[in-house]
């Protein structure tokens, strides 16, 4: 009795494997299991929620002065920056509109948490505490202080999946700030280093260069810091150089993320129509 | 075998498990995290062959493929194939002494990570050498513990 069990879910699985694996028929269903699993996911954070609290509790007031004083200071400086970067943003997005541009920098943004990370220590992705019930869709970008983490690549009502910067099925189009060189910008499976793929070894590039994201693809939005070079090596006789860059997001640090929507009538985060758009464009 | 099935026990075993699947250990030592809820499908197979079987873990697998995000149906597969290999050895299993049981949990545990590993290169996983067998053997070392504790437990609330 127990083999015919086994053969009849074997017959099953192999069923859902193909479906899921080849005909991607099976996002609805995994989206409503993930959904009824979301009392897992508060469950897995809580302890975290609760130490937090209780760390919270014990602080004295002495350091909540002290930090409220370097958040002050902190708050001083950004407004400073942010003054300037409106001037800066009206100014860039007049020239646009003078080179007939229609596309203007604006992304509007939420906060979220991070509540879990992947359990398979050979995949790169965390969960956050925001789905499709908050507008969320396949293919946003997810950002943190220091710059681009990775996209979403699943969602269910109240949480999402996001596949990080690091994996190393993940690839980001990049350029260089300096002089707007453009590049692929690989995971390698190791959160402190990412590849540079197939630049020619004659490019201008160096070790400290910013690598910010460069909007092709129609995936992520434009302009974001990436990485920066850490490593370059020439081999002689090679068409390419080796290039290794560091994260600049804290890709296992970060509790709060910020997911990007992107601008109205831009490019949308489906793949193949934003292909056919840059096309277009181009 | 137990007298008595308790079945909010099994409930809450259950999500304790999942919950376990996806948290509490530190991160980095993600690798030798135990496969909660292979010992789980282990433990009630082993001591209620007659109420828990192979489609009963296939269910419990198909959680832990939405958790895991793996192609749904392949940790699926790996806990069936457990209840399946419990259910066919159960009466022997219970005449081992303790060691020959962690022996036998490791070989089942091994056998559902090499199939999960297996699929999960099949659909362009990346290969790690035989450190996913780090949770059979983890799963081994704490079963004793862990059967000691379920048990207790049962028979206070069961």
């Amino acid at each position: 009795m127990p083999g015919l069990r086994l053969l009849l879910v074997i017959i099953v699985s192999a069923a859902l494997i193909v479906a899921d694996q080849q005909f991607d028929r099976l996002a609805p269903v995994r989206s409503t299991l993930a959904t009824g699993l979301t009392p897992v996911y508060w469950l897995g954070n809580a302890p975290y929620q609760f130490s937090d609290w209780v760390a919270g509790l014990f602080t004295t007031r002495e350091d909540v002065k002290q930090e409220n004083e370097d958040l002050k200071a902190r708050l001083l400086i950004l407004e400073r920056r942010a003054l300037k970067y409106a001037a800066l943003a009206s100014e860039n997005n007049e020239l646009r509109r003078l080179m007939n541009s229609s596309e203007l920098l604006d992304d509007r943004v939420i906060v979220s948490e991070v509540v879990s990370v992947s359990p398979d220590p050979y995949s790169h992705e965390i969960i956050i505490n925001k789905g499709r019930s908050d507008g969320l869709q396949v293919g946003q970008a997810i950002l943190d202080a220091h710059g681009l983490m990775g996209q979403v690549v699943q969602t269910s009502q109240v949480t999402s999946r996001v596949l990080l910067v690091s994996d190393s099925s993940h690839a980001v189009p990049v350029e260089v700030v300096r002089n707007g060189l453009r590049a692929i910008l690989l995971g390698t499976g190791d959160s402190g280093t990412l590849d540079l793929v197939h630049v020619p070894d004659t490019a201008d590039i160096r070790e400290g260069d910013l690598l910010v994201s460069s909007g092709l693809g129609g995936r992520f939005p434009r302009g974001y810091p990436v990485a920066e070079v850490s490593l370059i090596n020439k081999e002689p006789g090679e068409p390419f150089v080796s290039i290794r860059a560091r994260p600049k997001a804290q890709l296992n640090q970060s509790r709060l993320v910020l997911v990007v929507f992107p601008p109205k009538g831009g490019p949308r985060p489906e793949p193949v129509a934003s292909d056919s758009e840059q096309e277009g464009q181009g | 075998m137990l007298s008595v099935i308790s079945y909010p026990i099994f409930v809450l075993s259950v999500i304790a498990s999942l919950v376990l699947s996806i948290s509490l250990f530190p991160v980095g030592w993600f690798e030798f995290r135990p496969e909660w809820l292979g010992l789980i499908v282990f433990y009630w197979t082993f001591r209620a062959p007659a109420q828990f079987g192979v489609l009963f873990a296939w269910c419990l697998g198909l959680l832990l493929d939405v958790l895991e995000a793996t192609p749904l149906g392949v940790n699926a597969l790996g806990m069936a194939l457990i209840a399946f290999l419990v259910l066919t050895i159960h009466q022997r299993l219970r005449m081992y002494p303790w060691p020959q049981q962690c022996l036998m949990v490791f070989l089942l545990l091994g056998i559902n990570q090499m199939l999960v590993h297996f699929l999960k290169q099949v659909f362009g996983g990346e290969d790690a050498g035989f450190s996913y067998l780090w949770p059979a053997l983890t799963s081994a070392l704490i079963w004793p513990v862990f059967s000691i504790l379920m048990d207790n437990i049962n028979r206070k609330l069961g």
